[in-house]
């Protein structure tokens, strides 16, 4: 009955677990890609089977991990956090949920074939990947696979905007949404907006390699591209805005104040939303086909609305009261990781720099920077915050400081040599490279750091057993919450809330009642408690 | 640093970007990170010490304020990067150059043509012969591909362009120095996408000409 619920906490939980299976399985493949790499000429693995690895490992990160578990997020939380009790038109979100798990498993399935799954990298350029260069049923199950889970995705992105425009509690203005359910709302948005073409591109490749020859001669490798970079860029932000809500909101609630510079902050989503969408070009300076100026200019002004989150992170800790706990630490960790590859980012919009970087593994460095160091550590801040509402249970602290500590360490000595080694000259997507002067050391230590980076992972997830085999109840409201969904059990019961919903007069409904309590005992001379 | 005003090489144009663009994100990145640590430091939960209440929320003036110093952070981030592109893109368009290269990339070599001298020259899976090039003269190459989408790479300039199927590119590049070194493909193009690698031999003026001499047909 769990997996044909149209419960949206049902879905979230189904679409959000199989994502975390997913992500097991794409870091298992960069396990194999680091072993491989460890060594200069290593013949660990053969060519193809590297090529297989890294197709897959980005194709499963990018449509069956990190998308998908934002949108599983959403899904969750949105309704709770606006004070809906359903989602809108939930037979089209768990219609979309099982077209996703069929996209997922059509792309794996290519593991089974003679010819190998597929083939020709996450972004899979023609004419490579059209059936005269890559023939195989593989790489068919791959556009299919693609296509499919592409467009389970807008159906939920479609049901996840519908209830936002629809659902929100009497009280809940757009401008009171809580900082996660925007930066939610703004990727789902942008889901509608740019994947639909992705579901033409991949019909338009599956029709290519049919035989009908769509993409050929220099105008078909550049417009495949083009058309490519339109879904591939936007969902690079649709794979950041949600984590870095989770963050926010792990961070507020830590510092026991509400995130500072609201109106600021959605203003710059939106902005940044709109500018995401007119970059992709950035990603073809080097092909010749592409007015370059035009998308360095916006590239670059990416980093105005960036820099406002920043400051709105600095504003919301200085005067609070700080606990750190995981969930804390994990956001704030989010936010210094992620501005290495935000700071790569702008150094990669100016094409003088990108002639050399494109394509090398400055290009990897940069955006593991920014889906790894950064979205991940914002995912685990929202897995430490949210635990105790999905479950009803307390993850360990200990045992979450360990996993945070790894992962820090692990993350920088993988990601952070890949710099060094481009600028030194070192291509992506080679299955072994040449004896060249420093090259093993720092493959060697990035090997290490993908070891110490499953260690992290494998922590994490014996909190979770440990968290769930042991429990320690958490209570409707452990963090002192500010947003709707601590204002019910945890777990919620089936329509979210028993109780009449609190007075919502900002986005942080809860934090407004403790404050107006405090205030009044601030002004009874009788409560001993001295207020600074 | 210096304005390159002359037209350069690509190497000189890139590092006087990268040494703009790099210590400036080193001291963002610096900057932010000392402040966030400092700042969750200061405003750790003590003892008896209850959360100021409701204070400053926002502070639109400031952050329209800090939006227009970043404005002004990327206006001059652009500048210098249009200025450097229009190095590039000026070098790379020269008429006359000392020499010409067709340079055709197919799964999985390179193949270096010098038209008119007779010379051709395969790098890659197959061969390693490398390109070979006067120091200090403009070297034009017309790179096209035969099959899929390749990307000619040479790190020691800091310049890289696709070739394509069905078009011909041309760019202009200067060596500025003498020596060997590595070019690579770099856009991902099947199987033996790593062993699609080629040496590049940067030759004194008189030894080019005896190089071209002692190899080519001669002029055709």
């Amino acid at each position: 009955m769990r997996l044909i619920s149209t419960d949206h906490k049902t879905i979230g939980i189904n679409l959000g677990v199989l994502s975390l299976f997913y992500f097991l399985l794409g870091g298992l493949f960069a396990l194999l890609m680091r072993s491989q790499l460890a060594e200069p000429n290593n013949q660990l693995l053969s060519n193809g089977t590297y090529d297989e690895l890294f197709t897959m490992h980005g194709s499963t990160m990018i449509f069956l991990f990190v998308t998908p578990m934002a949108l599983a997020l959403a899904l969750y939380l949105i309704p709770l956090q606006i004070g809906a009790r359903t989602l809108s038109a939930p037979r089209a979100a768990l219609c979309g949920f099982w077209l996703w798990v069929c996209g997922g498993l059509v792309m794996q399935s290519g593991w089974f074939t003679a010819s190998g799954p597929g083939q020709d990298g996450w972004t899979s350029y023609t004419p490579l990947s059209t059936g005269s260069y890559t023939p195989g049923v593989g790489q068919d199950l791959w556009v299919l696979g693609v296509l499919l889970a592409i467009l389970g995705m807008i159906l939920i992105a479609i049901c996840i905007a519908v209830t936002v425009a629809r659902r929100r509690a009497p009280g809940m203005t757009m401008m009171r949404l809580p900082v996660f359910s925007w930066t939610a709302l703004v990727s789902v948005l942008m889901v509608i907006g740019a994947f639909p073409m992705m579901v033409l591109v991949m019909a338009l490749l599956y029709v290519d390699r049919l035989g009908a020859h769509i993409f050929t001669g220099f105008a078909g490798a550049v417009d495949y591209e083009d058309l490519f970079w339109f879904f591939g860029h936007p969902v690079v932000y649709v794979m950041f805005f949600p984590y870095l809500g989770a963050a926010a909101e792990a961070i507020a609630v830590g510092a026991h104040k509400r995130w500072f510079g609201y109106t600021a902050f959605v203003a710059s989503m939106l902005a940044f939303s709109v500018l995401s969408m007119s970059v992709w070009g950035h990603h073809m300076f080097v092909t010749g086909g592409v007015t370059n100026q035009y998308f360095a200019f916006t590239s670059t002004l990416l980093l105005v609305p960036a820099g406002i989150e920043y400051f709105d992170l600095v504003g919301t800790l200085v005067g609070g009261s700080i606990v750190p706990r995981c969930a804390f630490l994990f956001g704030i960790t989010f936010f210094i990781q992620f501005l290495i590859g935000g700071l790569s980012g702008i150094f990669l919009a100016s094409p003088v720099l990108d002639y050399n970087a494109y394509g090398s593994y400055i290009v990897v460095a940069h955006f593991h920077y920014t889906l790894f160091a950064g979205s991940i550590f914002g995912f685990f801040a929202g897995v430490y915050h949210w635990f105790p509402k999905l479950t009803g249970r307390l993850l360990r602290e200990g045992l979450g400081r360990v996993h945070l500590g790894l992962l820090i360490v692990g993350t920088n000595l993988t990601f952070l040599p890949m710099f060094f080694l481009g600028s030194d000259g070192m291509a992506r997507r080679i299955a072994r490279y040449p004896t060249h002067p420093g090259w093993a050391g720092l493959n060697q230590l990035e090997t290490a750091g993908a070891g110490l980076i499953a260690l992290a992972v494998a922590v994490f997830l014996l909190n979770v057993v440990v968290s769930l085999r042991r429990p320690r109840l958490a209570g409707p409201d452990p963090w002192l919450g500010h947003t709707l969904e601590w204002a019910t059990s945890s777990p919620p019961p089936a329509l979210n809330f028993t109780e009449p919903l609190p007075p919502i007069r900002s986005y942080a409904p809860l934090l407004d009642l403790r404050e107006a309590a405090d205030a009044a005992a601030a002004a009874d001379p009788s409560d001993p408690v001295p207020v600074p | 640093m210096p304005v390159p005003t002359a037209i350069v090489d690509t190497r000189h144009v890139y590092d006087w970007v990268f040494g703009i663009y790099v210590p400036i994100g080193i001291g963002v990145f610096g900057f932010f990170t000392v402040t966030i640590i400092v700042v969750t430091v200061r405003f750790r939960r003590r003892d008896g010490r209850r959360h100021r209440l409701a204070g400053h929320n926002e502070a639109n003036r400031l952050e329209l304020a800090y939006a227009v110093v970043l404005l002004c952070i990327a206006a001059v981030l652009l500048d210098v990067t249009f200025r450097a592109e229009h190095l590039v893109d000026t070098a790379s368009a020269r008429e006359r150059p000392a020499l010409t290269v067709d340079v055709i990339a197919s799964r999985w070599e390179w193949t270096f043509r010098y038209a008119g001298h007779g010379i051709t020259h395969v790098s890659g899976a197959v061969g390693d012969a490398p390109l070979v090039v006067p120091v200090d003269e403009p070297v034009r190459f017309n790179l096209t591909s035969r099959d899929v989408i390749h990307g000619f790479w040479i790190p020691q300039l800091a310049f890289k362009r696709d070739a394509m199927p069905g078009t011909v590119e041309r760019v202009t590049l200067d060596f500025d120095r003498t020596g060997s070194f590595s070019g690579a493909c770099s856009e991902y193009c099947g199987i033996f996408h790593s062993e699609m690698v080629f040496g590049v031999r940067v030759l004194p003026d008189r030894r080019f000409d005896r190089w071209l001499a002692r190899h080519g047909a001669g002029p055709v």
